[in-house]
């Protein structure tokens, strides 16, 4: 089996790079599909495209039928209508184990921009999936992508390279405000502000049902676009106060330059209110919430962006020291993997080996024991026992050579000669 | 085999799962969450066995035999909660906070009255409803503290915006608050309920024996501590907007001061509210201080069959066994 993957991803190119190669739709990717089998008809391909990576991986039987980068990078020249010098330099390609390394790595979110992410796997699948719809993959991309799919369950069950959560907006939902609160859909949210963190964090809040938005605006453009986009309703910013001590979720981003809600103030707002816990998200920088308002009472959660940086930084930092381990354990399924590749293209040059000398050996028998009748069953077993005794004896060496050379990759050379030797064509 | 089942193992098999419990601070591993299920499992098996064997040689519901066996059977609810949440959510951290309370009343056990307390199987219908209210209250109560002191934590750990750790997950704030709540207030009710069935029992005793006095300190003190129960329960009725931080404070404070005073009464009162006084004497004391455990139940047991087998009263029946003794 011979594995190559031509690629360019978020550490070798640019995205202005990057979504150049890309291949936008599922559309695009059969229509890829049809001009590789058409370009190079001995090989099986699948493509992963994503946002951060462009990834063809082709795999032939014979090593003579493998496309060279510059024949992958000239497909990429002609499909996507590019000058192939606008993106040759940030392709990278690999081959043999190293292609298979690297799918690892990738199914396994080593190789991601946000160290062990999940999409990535069900990105992975889905590029397999779309191979197989478009008749492109076959026995040799089915076993690899297979075998990537385990390699990354198994880095998943056996460290922890996706636990904790990484994002601001992730953290804030998911490692303060579900510890807070059971549910979000009959919470109020207080949205102050329209910056692109409050977008994000309520998009995570959609996930989990939100209940009631209100926006607060200074500018009715922006809260509009936010109601727009998520629903709820804008309120004037002359409304703060009532909507402060109504909400049980605030999320702040106006980009003033000082904090528009000091302690003073909030306790007022407080008092007016049920007293029920809230939980302030200030995104702001600098901050809309000055500090002491979490001195206010016990109920009052507030957690500004360097709170939840710093736990989104000791999450990255737990998911760095698991990355040896991950590495491991994809450096021994890449060995397992081709070892097991590399047995099966040596298993069937040593089985007619071993069928042929036998045969060999079974004729000459027959003619022996026609030419001694005289011989009685047991002297004409132990003659068939020591002739097998010796051409087991004689294979052994080549044998053993053929299986510690199958160990460093498969030995096209010593299985020419083998076949060329014995005439096993 | 089962009736060598002693107090000793299943105190271990839940000592050694708490340690575990704890171990999953550090080392987040599903064997160590089964080691600990498992463990806390045997010691439900033998503490099982050994409930049944003490009822068996009384002839009574362990919930009537003694203050031993209604504190081992609350220890068992216990241990049949945490079972039941640890194999449902592999996550929370529930066994660091009810197996101490586990270990502890096993532990307790072993220090307070053993004796069987004969007036409660006189009138067993009653002396049933009293143990079974005050056993599902104490539940009650069990819960009521571990949700409280869970909600403290995570109170805490939220106010102070640190990471959870790991093995250490705990519901939000706002379910713990809620299930806090029904805790007391499904609770307390019961209590009430046990403390009336047991002002009941006592005086319907009362004409035809000595029974317990409702004047006595260790009565005075339940009441004083019902009375701070019901106190809590009014207050959480009234007042639904308070703080769940106070609510959980004073949960806290009255169901762990509840519970510790009922054990140490228990320990230091000779019996505690059960002290078993029949003309200043208990029932072990009535069938002589050199009989083994086993040796009263089982001479407790036999007393009663005699006791059915003549027709006699019940205190007749204990003079006959002295008698015979004497002999």
């Amino acid at each position: 089996m011979n594995v190559q993957v031509v690629y360019c991803n978020h550490q070798t190119a640019d995205l202005s790079v990057r979504e150049k190669l890309a291949f936008a739709s599922e559309a695009e990717l059969l229509r890829a599909y049809d001009a590789l089998r058409a370009r190079f008809p001995a090989s099986e391909h699948v493509v992963v495209s994503t946002c951060n990576r462009v990834e063809l991986y082709t795999a032939q039987e014979a090593a003579g039928d493998a496309p060279s980068t510059r024949e992958l990078a000239q497909f990429f020249s002609e499909f996507h209508d590019l000058p192939i010098e606008a993106f040759l330099g940030d392709l990278l390609a690999r081959t043999g184990t190293e292609a298979v390394r690297h799918l690892f790595d990738v199914a396994c979110s080593i190789d991601s921009m946000v160290l062990g992410e999940s999409q990535i796997v069900s990105q992975v699948k889905s590029a397999y999936d779309i191979a197989t719809k478009g008749n492109a993959n076959g026995p040799l991309t089915n076993a690899l992508f297979q075998r990537a799919l385990t390699v990354s369950r198994r880095v998943r069950t056996e460290t922890r390279l996706s636990e904790g959560r990484i994002s601001i907006a992730s953290v804030a939902v998911g490692e303060f405000g579900r510890n807070i609160f059971d549910r979000f859909d009959d919470k109020t949210i207080l949205v102050i502000g329209a910056g692109e963190m409050a977008e994000e964090t309520l998009r995570y809040l959609q996930n989990e049902g939100v209940g009631r938005i209100v926006v607060v605006y200074r500018t009715p453009e922006n809260s509009q676009r936010l109601v727009h986009e998520f629903g709820g309703q804008a309120q004037p910013w002359a409304d703060l106060d009532m909507w402060l001590g109504r909400a049980n979720i605030i999320i702040s981003t106006t980009g003033a330059d000082r904090p528009i809600v000091d302690a003073e103030r909030f306790r007022k707002v407080r008092r007016r209110g049920a007293g029920e816990p809230v939980f302030i998200l200030d995104l702001g920088a600098p901050r809309d919430f000055d500090p002491a308002v979490a001195e206010v009472d016990e109920g009052v959660f507030l957690y500004d962006i360097d709170d939840l940086e710093r736990t989104c930084a000791q999450n990255r930092a737990a998911r760095t020291t698991e990355i040896a381990r991950a590495r491991d354990i994809v450096e021994e399924e890449t060995a397992r993997f081709m070892h097991d590749v590399y047995h099966k293209a040596t298993g069937p040059i040593i089985q007619r080996l071993r069928e042929r000398w036998h045969d060999v050996s079974r004729q000459e028998l027959e003619l022996l024991f026609r030419k001694l009748p005289d011989l009685d069953s047991n002297d004409q077993q132990a003659i068939e026992r020591t002739v097998e005794r010796i051409v087991n004896k004689l294979l052994h060496p080549p044998l053993e050579t053929l299986r510690d050379e199958a160990r460093d990759g498969t030995p096209h050379g010593l299985l020419d000669a083998v076949r060329r030797l014995f005439h096993l064509h | 085999m089962l009736s060598n089942v002693t107090l000793l193992c299943f105190f271990a098999s839940y000592l050694c799962a708490l340690a575990l419990e704890a171990t999953r601070l550090w080392v987040k591993s599903a064997v160590v969450r089964w080691a600990a299920i498992g463990f806390a499992s045997a010691g439900f098996v033998a503490h099982m066995a050994y409930l049944l064997t003490r009822a068996s040689a009384a002839d009574l519901p362990p919930l009537l035999s003694s203050t031993h066996d209604w504190l081992l059977v609350l220890a068992f609810l216990a241990v049949v909660i945490y079972l039941f949440v640890s194999v449902l959510d592999r996550n929370l951290g529930f066994g660091l906070f009810l197996l101490p309370i586990v270990v502890l009343m096993v532990g307790a056990s072993r220090f307070v009255n053993q004796s069987t307390d004969a007036r409660l199987s006189a009138v067993r219908s009653w002396g049933m409803l009293h143990a079974t209210m005050w056993v599902l209250g104490a539940a009650g109560v069990i819960i009521a503290l571990v949700l409280s002191v869970m909600y403290l934590v995570q109170h805490r750990r939220l106010r102070h915006k640190t990471l959870l750790q790991d093995g250490l997950e705990l519901p939000s704030l706002e379910r713990l608050g809620r299930l806090n709540w029904w805790a007391i207030v499904v609770s307390v009710p019961l209590l009430t309920l046990g403390m009336a069935t047991g002002v009941g029992l006592s005086l319907i005793e009362s004409p035809v024996r000595n029974s317990v006095r409702l004047s006595e300190p260790s009565i005075v003190i339940s009441l004083l501590l019902w009375m701070g129960m019901m106190g809590l329960f009014v207050w959480l009725l009234v007042a639904p907007r308070t703080p769940g931080k106070l609510v959980a404070w004073r949960t806290m404070w009255a169901c762990g001061f509840l519970l510790v005073t009922l054990i140490i009464l228990e320990i230091f009162s000779q019996g505690g509210i059960h002290g078993v006084r029949e003309n200043g004497e208990d029932v072990e004391a009535v069938m002589g201080h050199d009989l083994s455990r086993s040796e009263s139940l089982a001479a407790l047991h036999r007393e009663r069959q005699l006791a059915r087998t003549i027709r006699v009263p019940q205190g007749d029946s204990s003079r006959l066994h002295r008698g015979a003794k004497d002999s």
